[in-house]
């Protein structure tokens, strides 16, 4: 049994409505408690920002694309390197860093769970084999579903309990733990060469579209009863004028669901621009964000972008393509046989670049306009827009006028005729942000009911705590503190023991994989389904058999039984 | 000030030193410096034996030989070295003159591999052979060589000044495959034959005085020039990549 007690906390906890209460946090075997022994390890926060750990609900951090983002830049190996020193391996990568260097610099930041945003269900292995290797997080992958083509003739028979059905087989022999849908439709159509223009137009041979086929996954999402909702990206990512074709989607969703969204809309920034061509590009936050406000169903993600060097890695090949026709310099493009595809780039964004500097004012413009934080969560689908550890400025930049207006000051001329970023006034206060990176992001993922994202007792004792006092400190001021503190924890605690120390890494740890398993009735389980068994023997490279995830590829096993309707 | 470093004859190890250090403006502040040799950090008297002779204010001023059986072991010699003179009697390792921006670096023996890689400016003198990827960038880099000169006359090995992005390269024995590889700008000269020139070059001019082997067939033949007295065929390419370099050659061969 152990114990620890962490003293004089400043405590924000969303999730319990809690702000800014200096408090005791105790906690036995892991879990929170009303209180300890006499005999339990002290902490003494002195008052320190003390907030449950950090979760990111869109990051690539694991996986076949990752891995080829790593080996694919040598140079980005060579920008981040740092010694083997006491508990922590050697790590080496900036934009994509080792696993190691993705779990220290993740827990450094105090973050304790992280959602793969997109795992390709017939490379799931490598990413579960990856997960095992993060071993400061606790992680969960969203399961590819945009091409997959019994998902799609289930559609075009309009069979939305067989679309249910199909998701709920290979969420479970995959391990996965969410529905992600990348430009759907969009990837198949890139197999044929070609793309999807909006979510009107058909997929070749499925005639499908993308409409169809966001509106079955959310309604068979629903009947599994998953955790979390349909994570979608929308077709036309980066595409000047794609904003209309991102309210088409999010138009679409019903209401289905009271104890969270129905979809999940990640990295919007992406999907808000304006303009006819890259002459006229300009932002569209504003109706994003006030179509958002209108509609409690759509929980979006920002999607920031940071200056500097990253590498954008993606399912959806044919944007990758278009990125690479305009960059010309390397470029990677995988198929992933009748499931998705995926492309890789390594980029630059610079701030002398009106286009990058719009995407800049863009996702911050999302965050500052929706007017519930529990809406618009903190990210930069990393490493996309940036590498997460730019999350720090973010946060300043969203809690200071004076900074934005800093950092305004040195981007493109032109930017200030293309976006209303300056003439937005609003800063956000501590418990917005604790908000926008942790506890939205539990009730996102419908994670509070495992313990995620609070600290009432009985939750999982994930903890950061921030050197920073927040009545001393003024965030619209004093901004360059709260990219300190936020940079690097006094403390983070994951299960019950310290992980990091200022930056340093104490213990090996061993992280859990969440993934879920709807009980669906005999009739629709696809393993005895002789239509599925003979299509997928037919076009898939493997044997049924083969495909499935074993459970000894997890480390630690937890398994989400769901009720499924059918 | 001059510093002559001997090499202390040792049996039979090939293990590579990474002798970073050895750079002219570190020795302004002494000879208290340390080279790594496999995972052993080891001051530079028990490598070499060091002499000093003279004072210097600045790096320009100081100059370094380096004596030996063995300096073929010594890696990264003049990384970014900023000034000074460093003459090597005899072998280089892998790396030298690594990010340099200016004086000079005279190898009187072969160079391994990536000598100059990614140099800003200054000038490496190679009186015998180079070995790959002279004067280019390192893997995934994108820039290789921006300025400066290296000269070389003995051969040179595959991958010469690839993804060379400015400066001069001469090489005046020959060269081996893919030589100018990704050239984006600046000058390369090979007075001797070799394969494959150019190939997918953005920009920039390479001359080859000799046969260019295993020509690629991306690039549009314009006519003949006059170059310091000799005519050679005038090239434009690689269209595969917008086609905007130059490329000039005595002679060339198709491959069948």
């Amino acid at each position: 049994m152990s114990e620890l007690l962490i003293k004089n906390a400043c405590v924000i906890d969303p999730l319990r409505r809690i702000n800014a209460e200096t408090m005791d946090i105790a906690i036995r075997d892991g879990k929170i408690v009303e209180d300890v022994s006499s005999a339990a390890e002290v902490i003494d926060a002195h008052g320190a920002l003390t907030l449950p750990g950090g979760i990111d609900s869109h990051t690539h951090v694991c996986g076949t694309k990752v891995n080829f983002g790593r080996y694919m830049s040598p140079e980005d190996m060579r920008a981040g390197r740092t010694p083997r020193r006491g508990a922590m391996h050697a790590t080496s990568g900036y934009s994509v860093p080792t696993t190691y260097g993705n779990s220290y610099r993740y827990s450094a930041m105090g973050y304790t769970t992280l959602l793969e945003g997109a795992m390709a269900p017939l490379e799931a292995r490598h990413t579960h084999e990856e997960f095992v290797y993060t071993p400061l997080q606790d992680t969960m992958a969203n399961t590819l579903f945009d091409g997959n083509w019994a998902v799609m003739e289930a559609i075009r028979d309009g069979d939305t309990k067989r679309v249910a059905a199909i998701i709920g087989w290979t969420l479970r022999a995959v391990k996965g733990f969410s529905v992600k849908l990348t430009n759907p439709g969009g990837t198949e159509a890139w197999q044929w060469g070609k793309n999807v223009s909006c979510i009107r137009d058909p997929v070749p041979y499925f005639e499908v579209t993308p409409a169809e086929i966001i509106r079955t996954t959310v309604e068979a999402n629903e009947l599994l009863g998953l955790p979390h909702s349909v994570h979608l990206h929308c077709n036309n990512l980066g595409m000047p004028g794609n904003y209309t074709c991102t309210l088409g989607s999010l138009g679409l969703i019903p209401d289905l669901n009271p104890r969270r969204q129905t979809l999940y809309a990640t990295h919007v920034q992406f999907h808000a621009y304006g303009g006819s061509g890259w002459k006229d590009f300009c932002s569209k936050s504003e109706p994003i964000a006030r179509f958002v406000n209108m509609r409690p169903q759509i929980v979006i993600d920002m999607g920031q972008v940071m200056f500097g060097r990253t590498t954008t890695m993606t399912a959806d090949g044919p944007m990758e393509f278009n990125l690479y026709r305009l960059y010309r310099e390397k470029w990677s493009n995988h198929d992933v046989e009748l499931e998705t595809g995926s492309g890789i780039i390594p980029i630059v964004y610079r701030r002398k670049n009106l286009v990058n500097s719009v995407m800049w004012a863009i996702g911050l413009e999302l965050a500052l306009l929706t007017k519930s934080p529990w809406q618009c969560l903190l990210t930069t689908d990393n490493p996309n827009g940036a590498p997460f550890v730019k999350y720090p400025e973010i946060i300043a930049l969203l809690m200071s006028k004076k900074y934005r207006d800093a950092e305004f000051a040195t981007v493109h001329p032109d930017t200030g005729s293309r976006v209303p970023l300056p003439a937005i006034e609003r800063e956000l206060d501590w418990y917005e942000i604790a908000v926008m990176t942790r506890a939205g992001q539990a009730r996102a993922l419908g994670l509070q009911d495992l313990g995620k994202g609070h600290l009432k007792p009985g939750a999982e004792a994930d903890v950061a705590i921030y050197p920073i006092r927040i009545d001393e400190v003024d965030p619209s001021v004093d901004y360059q503190k709260v990219i300190e503190a936020f940079s690097q924890t006094e403390y983070t605690i994951k299960r019950g023991r310290v992980v990091s120390r200022r930056g340093e890494c104490l213990v090996d740890g061993s992280n859990a994989t969440f993934w879920v398993r709807p009980k669906v009735s005999d009739e629709y389980d696809m393993g005895r389904d002789p239509e599925f068994i003979e299509n997928f023997d037919r076009y898939y490279t493997v044997r049924m058999r083969n495909y499935p995830v074993q459970e000894k590829y997890l480390n630690r096993n937890r398994c989400i039984e769901t009720e499924a309707a059918i | 000030m001059k510093v002559t470093l001997t090499m202390k004859p040792v049996a039979r190890s090939f293990i590579p030193i990474e002798a970073e250090s050895l750079v002219p403006k570190n020795f302004l502040s002494g000879t208290d410096l340390s080279v790594w040799r496999g995972n052993r950090e080891l001051g530079i008297d028990e490598i070499f034996s060091v002499t000093v002779e003279g004072e210097a204010d600045r790096p320009e001023d100081v100059e370094i030989v380096i004596l030996g059986d063995d300096t073929f072991r010594l890696k990264r010699v003049g990384e970014y070295m900023d000034g000074g003179k460093i003459t090597i009697f005899g072998d280089i390792g892998m790396h030298c003159g690594n990010f340099m921006s200016s004086g000079t670096i005279e190898i009187h023996g072969n160079a391994d591999g990536w000598l100059g890689r990614e140099m800003a400016g200054g000038a490496i003198l190679c009186r015998g052979n180079v070995a790959n990827y002279c004067a280019s960038g390192y893997r995934g880099g994108r820039k290789g060589m921006t300025g400066g000169t290296v000269e070389v006359f003995g051969r040179a090995g595959d991958f010469l000044a690839e993804n060379i992005s400015g400066g001069t390269v001469i090489v005046h024995g020959d060269a081996g495959d893919m030589a100018g590889a990704e050239m984006r700008d600046g000058t390369l000269i090979i007075h001797g034959d070799c394969y494959r020139p150019g190939a997918n070059m953005k920009g920039g001019s390479c001359y080859v005085y000799g046969t260019a082997h295993a020509m690629l067939p991306t690039f549009k033949k314009i006519g003949t020039v006059r170059h310091e007295g000799r005519t050679l065929i005038h090239f434009t390419g690689d269209v595969a990549n917008r086609g905007k370099g130059n490329l000039f050659v005595k002679d060339y061969r198709y491959l069948d």
